[in-house]
């Protein structure tokens, strides 16, 4: 079901029907000369892969954006606060409101990293919000947090820039949010942790999905952008080798790779694109790590569950924003449920991201629906089951046709001395019609996101 | 507290400097394969041959156009096709230090000579190429923003311009009058460099000098330098 259109959406409409549209493969030309890549290993070979790009962006009026904004720095003001208490006093664990099992279980818990104060108390400093709107209640709903290594900003921001350039008549007609403002909220918030020294956004190198993103972060920050063999550790401080023997303290690092690669002496030992002895250094106070080492125990999924409650219990407000409905089948209340009706509902393995381990429940085979029943009696903690969110399809421009396919959003949160939400955001959506895997690893590809005020 | 400022990192320079010398390598075998193009058909079929000989690639032909095949596509470290390749792969390794146009139009040329792989290699389209990299030095050149990342290009396109001019011509003299601007950049890079002087009439020896710079330049000790606090 494709979202009614609203008087911002119409006046798109307006305005794209007396526009050339034949320039719309202008996008296509941008992407590839300019090498826009989300790059995909697939058969153990390095695929340079161009983000599939539609035109059509996703609209959503000022007023409705408001709204979002203000529940998303809400939730992630709450994960903040979980995260200093989990890695601090675990009041929230001791008040019985999150289960402590489930933070002990979760992979993304360090307990090595119990005290480590991260400098300003800030530990979610670049969150990815995604979220679907509903097309029954007419509501947003938030999926997931993701607050570890959110990646996805840079598409939205670059695609804009190709936006003006080639349909100017848009942003000369209607009133539409400007993105530029965040590399500089970015920088902002690089610089309000930063401990004394450099701003460096760390990447794993050229073959990552998502380099090019890393390299544009650091050009819109001014960051240096460097492996890890470019960091080295003293003293518990962080220096860049500079090019001529020097080497300069690191005061702040945008990390880009996961926990589990960041530093061989801690983590997985056999890494090589880690920095060794970081977490050290982290540790000491010496450096800024961003986003802070285990945050995954605050974007599992069994965690999300929490996050209203969460809210309450840190914030003593109610939740601007809802979660799916979600049943923990850890709980026997929820477990019987989940049992009894889960041909209509979504299974979710609390370990997967990027789409992996999801499973319709309608689309399983006899077969199938009892090997998953078993995994859930044998392993509760390892699954969350959700309701079949209806979210609202976008139209999407395919080979000459407008079609609809299911579309969500990541919102971008930047968590300096203020947080912010960037004024759009990411559209993903699926390819196929009637998916519901809209993610970029699936093959999904990406609109722009525009707050546009009548 | 917080203070930052640009620094280039140990692998970033070296890409710099890489990606300098590739795009100069590129833009002057281009016009060297087209030059030899017109002799081998209108002076000497083995022109070709001699001139790749000189860079140490043994190059077969059929005929002219063959060898502008040979030339792009054949299967040596000297093909355009591998010197834009490496050109591109050192230029995404320090995109953002780039100028975007000039970054895109190299990478239209890498996207051009990749999906022209089965086609006939005209001596037009590679005329157009040679104006293509003009082009692209000529948008690094202006940029203001990154003076320190454009000088390691720099050095790059002075070091490939004086080997190949050793390699090609053993012309001694032309690196020689221009060595001096070429001392002056690597001195703005590093204030401890060790300007370069070619006394010696061994090519040989020139060449190990030249391709020696960037030791001089990019040095890997151990000193910990703290910045400034403000």
């Amino acid at each position: 079901m494709i979202e009614p259109v609203s008087p911002e959406y119409q006046k798109f409409y307006d305005i794209f029907e007396n526009v050339d549209q034949s320039k719309v493969s202008e996008f296509k030309d941008f992407l590839e000369a300019n090498a826009v890549n989300f790059n995909l290993f697939k058969d153990g070979s390095f695929i340079e892969r161009s983000f599939p790009f539609d035109m059509i962006p996703r609209i959503i009026p000022k007023g409705e954006f408001d709204h979002l904004e203000a529940g998303i720095i809400q939730r992630v003001k709450a994960l903040n606060a979980f995260l200093n208490d989990v890695y601090g006093e675990q009041k929230i664990l001791n008040d019985g409101i999150v289960p402590r099992e489930y933070v002990d279980s979760a992979k993304g818990f360090l307990p090595e990293f119990m005290g480590v104060v991260s400098p300003k108390g800030i530990r979610t400093h670049i969150s990815g919000i995604d979220l679907v709107k509903d097309a029954v209640t007419n509501k947003w709903i938030i999926l997931e947090d993701n607050l570890r290594v959110p990646s996805g900003v840079s598409y939205p921001l670059t695609i804009r820039r190709a936006f003006r350039h080639t349909y100017p008549e848009f942003f000369e007609s209607m009133k539409i949010s400007k993105l530029k403002q965040y590399g500089d909220q970015l920088k902002a918030a690089m610089a309000y942790v930063n401990t004394g020294g450099l701003n460096v956004v760390l990447t794993p190198g050229r073959y990552n999905s998502a380099y090019y993103e890393h390299s544009y972060l650091a050009k819109i920050t001014g960051a240096t952008l460097a492996l890890g063999e470019d960091l080295v550790v003293e003293n518990n401080e962080v220096f860049l080798r500079v090019y001529n023997g020097e080497r300069r303290r690191v005061g702040a690092i945008y990390r880009r790779l996961d926990d589990d690669f960041l530093d061989p002496q801690e983590f997985d030992a056999q890494s090589l694109i880690g920095v060794p002895h970081l977490a050290a250094a982290y540790r000491a106070g010496n450096v800024a790590i961003m986003n802070s080492i285990g945050n995954g125990v605050a974007d599992d999924k069994g965690i999300y569950y929490f996050v209203p409650q969460m809210i309450q219990y840190y914030l003593k407000e109610e939740p601007i924003l809802s979660n799916a409905p979600t049943y923990l089948p850890y709980y026997e209340k929820d477990r019987a449920y989940v049992l009894a009706n889960i041909d209509k509902l979504v299974i979710k393995d609390v370990a997967e991201a990027g789409g992996y381990g999801v499973l319709f429940g309608n689309r399983l085979t006899p077969e199938e629906r009892e090997e998953i029943i078993g995994m859930i009696l044998a392993d509760p903690r390892r699954f969350i089951a959700q309701e079949v969110i209806e979210f609202y399809d976008l139209p999407c421009m395919m080979e000459g046709e407008v079609l609809p396919r299911k579309a969500d959003l990541r919102a971008y949160v930047i968590h300096g001395e203020e947080i912010t939400v960037s004024m759009g955001g990411l559209t993903r959506y699926a390819m196929e019609e009637g998916n519901y895997l809209v993610n970029s690893s699936q093959g999904g590809g990406f609109k722009d996101t525009w707050v546009v005020e009548l | 507290m917080m203070t930052n400022g640009v620094a280039i990192s140990l692998n970033t320079a070296q890409r710099l400097y890489w990606f300098g010398r590739y795009v100069q390598r590129a833009e002057t075998l281009l016009r060297e394969l087209v030059n030899s193009y017109d002799y081998v058909i209108d002076r000497d079929v083995a022109d070709g041959e001699k001139l790749y000989a000189k860079l140490g690639v043994e190059l077969h032909y059929r005929n002219a156009l063959d060898f502008l095949k040979q030339g792009v596509y054949g299967d040596h470290s000297s093909s355009i096709e591998s010197i834009i390749r490496w050109a591109r792969e050192n230029a995404i390794e320090t995109r953002h230090l780039l100028d975007e146009r000039g970054f895109a139009a190299l990478n239209k040329i890498h996207n051009y000579i990749v999906a022209g792989r089965e086609s006939i290699v005209s001596p037009t389209s590679l005329e157009e190429m040679i104006d293509n990299f003009a082009l692209i030095l000529g948008i690094f050149s202006s940029e203001l923003g990154r003076p320190k990342a454009y000088n390691f290009i720099r050095l790059g396109q002075y070091v490939e311009r004086f080997d190949l001019i050793l390699r090609l011509y053993e012309g001694l003299d032309l690196v020689n009058a221009e060595l001096e601007g070429m001392n002056a950049i690597a001195r703005r890079l590093n204030v401890s460099y060790q300007p370069l002087s070619i006394t010696s009439s061994d090519i040989a020896k020139a060449l190990e000098g030249v391709n020696g710079v960037i030791g001089r330049v990019i040095r890997d000790k151990t000193s910990v330098q703290s910045q400034s606090q403000g």
